[in-house]
């Protein structure tokens, strides 16, 4: 990878420097949907700490989505009086059905949304993203890996503490996503990620905390694994990456 | 769409007039009650030239009446989007108010403004406001959550950008509904003419309906049906040229 190699490669790029102290608790989180009989989320405690790349785990409707809701709705939205901040002001979250308005190119988008602070950092992620090429098409023209990609590129040069990224890489091969992800954690290592994905193997690797959930009534609640956390340049070790994710599916 | 439209009109006007031959023969009937093809040809050829200036009247009132209620409808549907007590206010008085028979309040319309132009710009507009009006408001009062969700989180959501988006996916839905109100407009403005105007085709066929004329009042639906066809191909066509400009041609196109 060419910035595996090199990470000066983004010397042009606005980096965010000194990590911040960044904290946040959930306390006792139960959430019931309205007309609802069970609750989706039901007394959920944990912690994280620090800027860096976790992810929410967990099987098909176990409330992943509505988890990440409620944390994009800050303290004060619904369900979010068990949410405890620290360090984080602005939460951004992004989900893989989103869509960029059709009236322009993707790239008049990207320009109309782009603080021009980041503008370089705009450039780089298109970059880095493989989307050089489809800077003149309409959205409803791309694939949907690449409309995915162009609408993470969004949020990205956006100024935000927490980025919740909800399957916001779904339909990208296997390969682009590793170079994302570790893209992103290099360019942004003082910011938050909560990174919602069905892919085992890849949280197991790249994440820091990961946060499993399971359905209510298991009473397993939430637990926190620890993740390989691998970085640019990593060296792979089957067997911890093995553990790791026999963690995650125990905790499931 | 032009082209299809009028050959669309011709068809159905063509087997209206079979369908009253096939009575007047069957029946028996007078030249009087239902006139044969020749004295329906022959008063076309008479009357077709001023029944055209005539529908045009009426189409000139139909498309600024239309115009009116356009604008009205996209005033009053962007304020009455939202959810705030003015929104709800506006939203249940125009579906209580689109209830009643607009129609019916033209005698009061003419007592009070009389018969001129005022009064059948004021009728075409009412009629063709009210469903225009529940249209906008119902594509105006729902969100495009997958595409407005990223102005809102970053704060970047301003009025015209709601409304920009919300009309953009809605493209189709509003050239249908605002192409469909030129024939609302229409029917307005010839009641409206019908009743008590002095000009426009509605007042040529309430002389035509006193003479107990049926051919002349064929060749004034003859005349009606050309012209609406007409522009209603055209709003149509500029409608799909909108599309074609904007909309990119995608994936579900081969499908």
């Amino acid at each position: 990878m060419k910035y595996a190699n090199n990470p000066q490669n983004y010397c042009n790029v606005h980096l965010p420097s000194l990590e911040k102290n960044m904290h946040f608790e959930c306390r006792g989180m139960t959430f019931t949907y309205p007309e609802a009989d069970k609750p989706v989320l039901e007394n959920l405690n944990f912690s994280m700490a620090a800027p860096g790349f976790n992810a929410v785990f967990g099987p098909s409707g176990v409330g992943k989505t509505s988890f990440a809701r409620i944390l994009a709705g800050g303290s004060s939205g619904p369900g979010g009086n068990a949410l405890i901040y620290e360090g984080i002001s602005t939460i951004l979250y992004s989900y893989n059905q989103e869509r960029l308005p059709g009236w322009s190119s993707t790239g008049t988008h990207l320009e109309k949304v782009c603080p021009p602070k980041n503008s370089d950092l705009k450039k780089e992620l298109v970059k880095i993203f493989k989307l050089e090429s489809l800077l003149g098409s309409r959205f409803s023209q791309l694939s949907m890996g690449q409309q995915n990609r162009m609408n993470l590129i969004r949020y990205l040069i956006q100024d935000f503490d927490l980025l919740i990224l909800d399957e916001s890489l779904a339909n990208v091969d296997e390969a682009l996503r590793e170079t994302i992800i570790l893209a992103i954690k290099e360019i942004f290592p003082a910011k938050l990620f909560l990174y919602i994905s069905h892919n085992l193997m890849e949280v197991a690797r790249f994440c820091k905390d990961i946060l499993v959930l399971s359905h209510p009534g298991k009473n397993k609640g939430a637990v926190v694994v620890q993740g390989q956390n691998y970085k640019t340049g990593y060296t792979s070790d089957p067997q911890a990456i093995d553990r790791s994710m026999l963690e995650i599916m125990n905790a499931v | 769409m032009l082209f299809r439209r009028i050959y669309q009109f011709l068809i159905v006007y063509c087997i209206g007039v079979v369908g009253l031959l096939t009575v007047k023969y069957a029946a028996g009937l007078s030249n009087y009650v239902i006139p044969g093809l020749a004295v329906i040809f022959d008063t076309a050829h008479r009357m077709l030239g001023s029944y055209f200036f005539d529908v045009l009247n009426t189409l000139s009132v139909t498309v600024l009446g239309q115009m009116i209620s356009i604008f009205m409808a996209f005033f009053v549907g962007i304020i009455g989007r939202k959810s705030s007590w003015a929104g709800s206010f506006i939203k249940v008085m125009a579906y209580n108010i689109q209830a009643y028979p607009i129609v019916a309040l033209a005698p009061i319309i003419f007592i009070l403004l009389g018969d001129g132009f005022l009064s059948r710009l004021l009728i075409a507009s009412m009629i063709c406001y009210f469903p225009l009006l529940l249209s906008v408001l119902g594509i105006m009062a729902s969100p495009i959550k997958d595409i407005e969700h990223f102005y809102i989180a970053t704060g970047r959501m301003r009025w015209q950008l709601e409304v920009k988006i919300r009309a953009f996916e809605n493209l189709n839905k509003l050239t249908t509904v605002i192409s469909g109100s030129a024939t609302l407009a229409m029917a307005g403005t010839i009641v409206a003419e019908f009743i008590a105007a002095d000009q426009g085709i509605g007042y040529s066929i309430r002389i035509a309906l006193y003479q107990s004329d049926l051919a002349c009042i064929l060749v004034a639906l003859f005349s009606i049906g050309i012209i609406i066809s007409v522009y209603q191909g055209i709003l149509e066509t500029v409608g799909e040229q909108m599309k074609t400009k904007w909309f990119a041609p995608k994936g579900e196109y081969l499908l």
